[in-house]
């Protein structure tokens, strides 16, 4: 386990973590000697089922412009749908609240924990609810959070923060993880294989489900014609949660509407195969309304809170294609900036390139203006996003947006400026493209140069390649020569 | 302004910004959304060759699944079917039955039976409303005779499943309960409880039921 004084200087661990810059974020997790194990572990993983999943479904492209189409058309018309899912909502008996920013949706949540007495609440993992930064509010409230996903759980024991949207406790390998049991459960493992590492938690979690007053969800679908919500999970601790208090809490964002089950069937098949390779994950479950008369379980209140935090921004400003996102992870597992750095370096609530391009509406394109840089633009987000969400168009529109405001380092502004003056009177480009050419070659040795002035970020970890005797202009300009003298 | 007229307002704002000229009225709005799913076979994948039971046999048993199965000719049949996976399990005859009429009229004696599901019960039988053979899907509605935490709970969880009751696609599961009162849930339940939380290795087991034991009932 980290130490409490290298804590505060962690990005797995720092309560803000763009305190510190991106590129020491980035060092850390290059110098994490387990990181890239524990990364590659699971990505690889999650890489090899999917591209089964989608091979073994000839009609996946077909299905992938559908459930684009659905989604875009939800939020074409998002008011309709969300006047129509509250009208729903309420037959049912649910309690529907409304929330503008993180602030006040973390405010509804812990004046309904108040009001219902909640000394213990029961939390099933939502991205929403790590958005809002409903975990900190909950502990400033002074209201025990017990989080019920094995992942969560891991992360909560190791006070870290989530690395990865569907795998939260990604950045810690096994071994790391029978440590913590053994230092926190009450009956830790007596072996540290997996299954015993499960059994632990599952045996130290069961009385928590019990004693909570009040469980907390998110959902994956609103359903706008009955008024239900969609949860799916894997583990079964969603349910627990969510039927064994007297109180259930849902936070969703107001992205997450459909118009139909049948609409939900279809976004099911592409988000349960681009997360995990399944057909459909173990638990899908629909909760519409408290529990009914004579029902023998189930909440006897039910609320739902409607989280906008940024997402009619998005929608206004040119990231409605974002809106979307089925938070499937599939673009993180791909991204060969992720596979090398993990979760924690970004900063945000999302990794991975869907983060990059939603972290500047929820922490400000001031402290985040480095994640849409860091993209080779090379499109398997775009590729395998179940809902075809053009990640590398939008992250170039942040990468403009930057450039305008002036967030972008000086060192990068002269140099551009430099170029762009040298791109626009191409005698002396020419001229300078043949000094360095020539200048480059006096450092090289047998081919290769080991290390060169101003570039040094470069040669320090892998050689540069000797130059060739002169430019392509000179070559192609002498052979334009030679033919016109035939 | 209520976050509530916040939100609607900056949508409406961005509607006539985006959508100028669209049909924007609720009737337009529903008729697109069923235009989107008039051809279902876009949605989905095909089917195998075969019946629906014998397809959701194939499913529910397969890796990807990976719970187990077993046949019993008619309802009157379970309780041995029951036995016969509690015998081979090495478990005691005690379970938490599920208080569905079809099943409380059957022959358990010799069982010890209880009503109720417990946090630390080992064996729980139930009945599933529907079965799905597209994904090998149970499916329960919550209600007086069927508590969702018999789903949940339990270490063992038994699920007899009529043939008769096998559907195709998820789509005909909404088709089946279009106009019923919709329940507080409707658990679909494919699989015994799993994680892959670490390292992305799948553990059996992890807060619901550790095994999944299914009974078709081929005549009913």
């Amino acid at each position: 386990m980290t130490t409490a004084s290298s804590a505060a200087r962690s990005s797995a661990q720092a309560s803000d973590p763009f305190s510190i810059p991106f590129d020491e974020r980035i060092k850390e997790a290059l110098d994490n000697k387990t990181l890239k194990i524990a990364i590659d572990r699971t990505t690889n993983n999650a890489r090899d089922k999917r591209a089964a999943a989608v091979a073994a479904w000839p009609g996946f492209a077909e299905a992938r412009t559908l459930g684009k189409s659905i989604k875009q058309h939800v939020i074409d018309h998002l008011d309709h749908y969300l006047v129509e899912f509250e009208a729903n909502a309420l037959r049912s008996g649910a309690k529907v609240h409304w929330a503008s920013t993180s602030d006040e949706a973390c405010a509804i949540v812990i004046d309904l924990c108040r009001k219902a007495g909640a000394k213990s609440v029961t939390r099933a993992k939502s991205m929403l609810g790590e958005e809002i930064g409903l975990p900190h509010a909950l502990e400033d409230a002074g209201i025990t959070r017990v989080e019920t996903d094995l992942a969560e759980h891991i992360v909560q024991l190791a006070h870290d923060r989530p690395s990865h949207i569907i795998w939260p406790a990604l950045h810690r390998t096994r071994e790391e993880v029978a440590e913590l049991f053994r230092a926190n459960h009450h009956k830790p493992q007596n072996s540290d294989d997996i299954e015993s590492m499960v059994a632990s938690a599952r045996e130290e979690l069961r009385g928590r489900f019990l004693a909570a007053d009040v469980g907390i969800s998110g959902a994956n679908f609103l359903i706008a014609d009955s008024g239900a919500i969609c949860t799916v999970t894997n583990e079964g601790n969603a349910e627990l949660t969510t039927t064994i208090p007297r109180v259930h809490i849902v936070t969703a964002g107001i992205e997450k509407l459909v118009p139909s089950l049948s609409h939900a069937m279809v976004l099911l098949r592409l988000l349960v195969r681009s997360a995990t390779g399944a057909d459909l994950t173990q638990y899908t479950t629909f909760h519409c309304g408290p529990k009914r008369r004579g029902d023998r379980d189930g909440p006897e209140e039910f609320h739902i809170v409607l989280v906008d935090n940024g997402r009619t921004k998005m929608r206004n400003e040119g990231l409605a294609d974002m809106l979307r996102c089925l938070r499937c992870g599939a673009c993180m597992n791909h991204c060969v900036v992720f596979r090398q750095i993990g979760g924690h370096a970004y900063g945000g609530a999302y990794p991975g390139p869907m983060g990059s391009v939603m972290t500047p509406i929820f922490n400000g394109l001031e402290k985040s203006h480095d994640l849409p840089q860091a993209c080779t633009l090379n499109g398997s987000c775009q590729e395998v996003c179940p809902v075809d969400i053009p990640l590398p168009t939008l992250l170039r529109g942040w990468r403009e947006k930057s450039w305008r405001e002036g967030l972008e380092p000086q060192i990068v502004r002269q140099s551009l400026g430099f170029w762009a003056f040298g791109a626009r009177h191409p005698f002396l480009y020419h001229i300078g493209t043949r000094l360095a050419v020539r200048g480059m070659r006096l450092f090289a040795k047998g081919g290769w140069i080991r290390s060169l002035p101003l570039a040094s970020g470069w040669t320090r970890h892998r050689d540069f390649p000797k130059p060739a005797p002169r430019t392509f202009m000179e070559e192609w300009n002498q052979q334009q020569r030679l033919k016109a003298k035939g | 302004m209520s976050a509530r007229e916040l939100i609607l307002s900056a949508l409406r704002q961005g509607n006539t910004a985006t959508a100028a000229g669209e049909p924007n009225d609720a009737g337009a709005i529903a008729a697109a959304a069923d235009a989107l799913i008039a051809d279902l076979s876009l949605g989905r994948p095909r089917l195998g060759e075969g019946s629906l039971p014998m397809l959701f046999e194939r499913q529910i048993t397969s890796p990807k699944v990976a719970a187990s199965l077993d046949k019993a000719a008619s309802l009157a049949d379970v309780p041995r079917a029951v036995d016969i996976y509690l015998t081979t399990h090495g478990l005691a005859r005690e379970i938490a039955l599920q208080p569905e009429p079809a099943l409380t009229a059957m022959d358990w004696s010799g069982y010890h039976l209880h009503e109720e599901v417990k946090s630390d019960t080992i064996v729980a039988v139930g009945k599933a409303l529907w079965g799905i053979a597209e994904t090998g899907t149970l499916v329960f509605h919550s209600g007086p005779h069927s508590p969702t935490l018999f789903d949940f709970f339990p270490l063992h969880h038994l699920v007899v499943i009529e043939a008769s009751r096998i559907l195709g696609y998820l789509e005909d599961y909404v088709a089946a309960s279009m106009g019923q009162p919709v329940p507080r849930n409707v658990n679909f339940v494919t699989g015994a409880s799993g994680t892959t939380d670490i390292e992305g290795t799948l553990v059996r087991g992890a807060h619901g039921p550790r095994f999944l034991h299914v009974i078709l009932v081929e005549d009913s």
